[in-house]
């Protein structure tokens, strides 16, 4: 498979007037065509400022430190506004935290997907990209009539579709999906979810995931990246990464979940918060709230190595697969369930 | 809608009748009545006076008076002005009416499209040097002494350079030997600038509708308008009203000059700060997502939305500005239905002054209706079905 989309290296900051927010630092991963990539972690651990960097539509106060981003070997921060103007939607479209307001509200919905056809390929006439438009309808399930309607006109669950269909318009080869079903109840959510999946497949798209829910990414995604306060803190494929977590935070942040399958468990809560990230905390920047940390995790930042195929990790002292066990058999014994039982697929 | 606009019709027809009620009795609560002006006047004796008070009718009751006056102002009957007797108070409006209304059509348009344009460019802009100076030089503008303002502005163009007339609508020497009244050239001019405008406005509608922005051709839009005002322009010339549509457009601009100074930032402002919301929107930030060019994103998503509340900005001050400027029409001497107002407010003429605030009542009660339809126009989200619509 060939690599679509690498970012190397890749560090943002955000200039306050309290300082440098370091809201990306150092993340690296590559994702492969048609291969789907979950980045899961807590509100404000830099997430959709990672999809803001690779739309570049990132505030006027972001700046660059270090690192690139390359789509398809092209490094997406030597173009010229125009260049990028025109790679957008074309090569990487996005839905967006709120779907809900991502439609302009005096537009019908059909005219805001014709738009997005026409400006990309002058080409096409407005008659045929109506046309795509009202496939696209089909294919995401809106019956085609409602393309003249108003976003006010349409329920939440329909503008999620709508939003999907938009993505989609213009074929585009990566889908950045940030929080897309967030604002919609769970059985939608799933319907949904399931949809994007079997579009994905079936079209060989790449995909990025951006949740904060782990039971959404473990469901959609082949690759997870586990982010925590603007850094990377494990990568690698979805089963492994849920099955046998290596960084003590993937593993709490997954027993925060409840299950909906199996016996009920105790929720475990991560204490403290996210930290400040004016002025993150030395070493490694989960050790303030990890039980497993060190002096060393107190002093030295841990390197990102890969640990085994395609499976990374920054963590001086990874979880060792029996460790896990037994916190599972302490749970079994508590009346909980393990964590393969909620995860597995 | 048809039930909300016949519901909202009647509506204007009470709120009207209401206005008409306070006016006449306000008016009424002056001091003195039109006999008194000739009180200083020695050789008028006391049975002169009673008797034009009975001719006038102002020895009945007030209730009396009152009521047959509302009887003839729904006929149509504005009665007879005092200060200028004989002459009905309703030709005296129309002939000031034109006059009025070609000079603030002019000038609230104007600053109106100024003020949106600038609101635009410099919320899309903000924080840059164009947003302070823009806003510092509206700001200035909009807090200035108004009077104060027409003076210098007078002073300086008409006084100074002597580019324009010091005030008028038209030269004298120019007009004692014209074929037309100044009025035939007014309806004309606002004929033919509503032909004009209608032009203009079905021309880009049709030429910059379409979703694609190659199709959206500015050039042809802008030389199809052009090419239409100049046929206009030869209408006017081979009629022979051309000049002397050139002489009062030229006695127009000081005072639609000074107007739109002291206006535009109004909407500027209201527009900069509906449109600081509005970019912040997500459709906003997915519309740049979707890679629209940076203008499309400006103009159809965050100028359109923010445009809404500026409407209503628009619609008074279009309605206010029937009243004609009091101030305006003095400052210019033009003689306008402000004007008008003032001078028969002064002499205790009460048909005429009360005939000219129900006049300024009209058009705002119409302009806050039209207003309510436009909203609907431009927003599909408001619908008056019944149904709410968000």
């Amino acid at each position: 498979m060939d690599t679509l989309l690498r970012l190397e290296d890749l560090t943002m900051h955000y200039k306050t007037k309290a300082g440098w927010v370091q809201a990306i630092d150092g993340v690296s991963f590559s994702l492969d065509r048609g291969q789907s990539l979950g980045l899961v972690g807590e509100s404000g651990c830099g997430k959709t400022s990672i999809a803001m960097s690779i739309m570049r539509l990132l505030p006027y106060n972001a700046e660059l430190v270090k690192g690139r981003i390359l789509m398809d070997g092209h490094d997406l921060y030597a173009l010229s506004d125009e260049e990028v103007r025109q790679l957008r939607w074309k090569e990487v479209a996005m839905i967006f935290q709120a779907a809900m307001n991502s439609l302009n509200p005096v537009y019908s919905v059909g005219n805001q997907i014709i738009e997005a056809i026409v400006t990309h390929e002058p080409e096409t006439s407005e008659e045929e990209a109506r046309d795509r438009a009202e496939s696209l309808f089909e294919l995401v399930g809106i019956p085609k009539e409602r393309m003249d309607h108003y976003p006010h006109e349409y329920s939440g669950g329909m503008k999620q579709r709508a939003v999907i269909a938009m993505a989609l318009a213009c074929n585009p080869r990566l889908i950045i999906a940030d929080e897309p079903t967030t604002a919609l109840d769970v059985i939608v959510q799933d319907k949904i979810l399931r949809e994007i999946e079997d579009i994905r497949r079936k079209i060989n798209m790449s995909m990025i995931y951006i949740s904060h829910d782990v039971s959404v990414i473990a469901e959609v995604s082949d690759i997870v990246g586990v982010m925590y306060a603007g850094k990377l803190l494990e990568l690698g494929p979805c089963c492994d990464v849920f099955k046998r977590p290596k960084n003590p935070y993937t593993y709490s942040l997954m027993r925060a979940y409840p299950s909906i399958l199996g016996e009920k468990h105790d929720l475990a809560t991560i204490p403290g918060e996210p930290p400040n990230l004016l002025d993150p905390p030395s070493g490694c920047r989960f050790h303030p709230r990890c039980d497993w940390a060190t002096k060393e995790c107190r002093e030295v930042e841990p390197p990102w190595r890969e640990i085994a195929e395609g499976h990374y990790l920054a963590c001086h002292n990874p979880i060792k697969t029996q460790q896990v066990k037994s916190c599972m058999q302490q749970e079994t014994a508590k009346g909980g369930e393990g964590i393969g039982a909620s995860f597995g697929n | 809608m048809r039930r909300y606009v016949v519901g909202r019709l009647g509506q204007v027809i009470l709120t009207l009748l209401i206005y008409i009620t306070l006016v006449y009795f306000l008016l009424q609560a002056m001091p003195g009545d039109i006999t008194m002006m000739y009180l200083s006047n020695p050789k008028i004796p006391q049975a002169a006076r009673e008797e034009l008070r009975t001719q006038l009718g102002l020895d009945q009751s007030l209730f009396m008076q009152y009521i047959s006056y509302m009887k003839n102002f729904f006929k149509g009957e504005l009665g007879v002005s005092f200060s200028q007797y004989p002459k009905p108070v309703w030709d005296i409006l129309m002939e000031r009416l034109p006059r009025t209304f070609v000079l603030f059509l002019t000038a609230n348009v104007l600053s109106f499209y100024i003020g949106f344009v600038l609101g635009k460019v410099i919320a899309w802009r903000r924080g840059k040097a164009i947003d302070y100076a823009a806003t510092v030089v509206g700001i200035t503008f909009w807090t200035a002494f108004y009077p104060l303002l027409a003076l210098v502005v007078i002073w300086i163009f008409a006084y100074n350079l002597k580019w324009l007339p010091l005030n008028q609508f038209i030269d004298p020497r120019l007009w004692s030997t014209a074929p037309f009244t100044a009025n035939q050239v007014f309806g004309n001019m606002v004929y033919g600038a509503a032909i004009v405008g209608v032009g203009i406005f079905c021309i880009f509608y049709y030429l910059l509708r379409g979703l694609k922005p190659s199709r959206r051709s500015h050039v042809q839009a802008w030389s199809l308008t052009a090419a239409l005002i100049a046929v206009a322009l030869v209408f006017a010339q081979r009629k022979g009203i051309l000049i002397y549509i050139w002489d009062i457009t030229r006695h127009m601009i000081l005072p639609v000059l000074t107007l739109t100074l002291i206006n535009f930032a109004g909407t500027m402002l209201l527009m900069r700060d509906s449109m600081l919301e509005t970019v912040q929107e997500d459709y906003v930030m997915a519309a740049r997502a979707k890679g629209l060019p940076d203008r499309v994103v400006r103009d159809r998503y965050a100028a359109r939305t923010a445009l809404l509340p500026t409407v209503t900005s628009l619609v008074l001050s279009l309605a206010s500005s029937m009243s004609g400027g009091m101030v305006t029409e003095t400052m210019f001497s033009w003689p306008g239905l402000g004007q008008i107002l003032f001078t028969a407010a002064l002499s205790n003429d009460y048909p005429l002054a009360t005939g000219a605030l129900a006049f300024t009542g009209i058009f705002l009660l119409i302009a806050h209706f039209v207003a309510d339809i436009l909203y609907a126009v431009l927003d599909p989200r408001i619908t008056y079905t019944g149904q709410s619509g968000v």
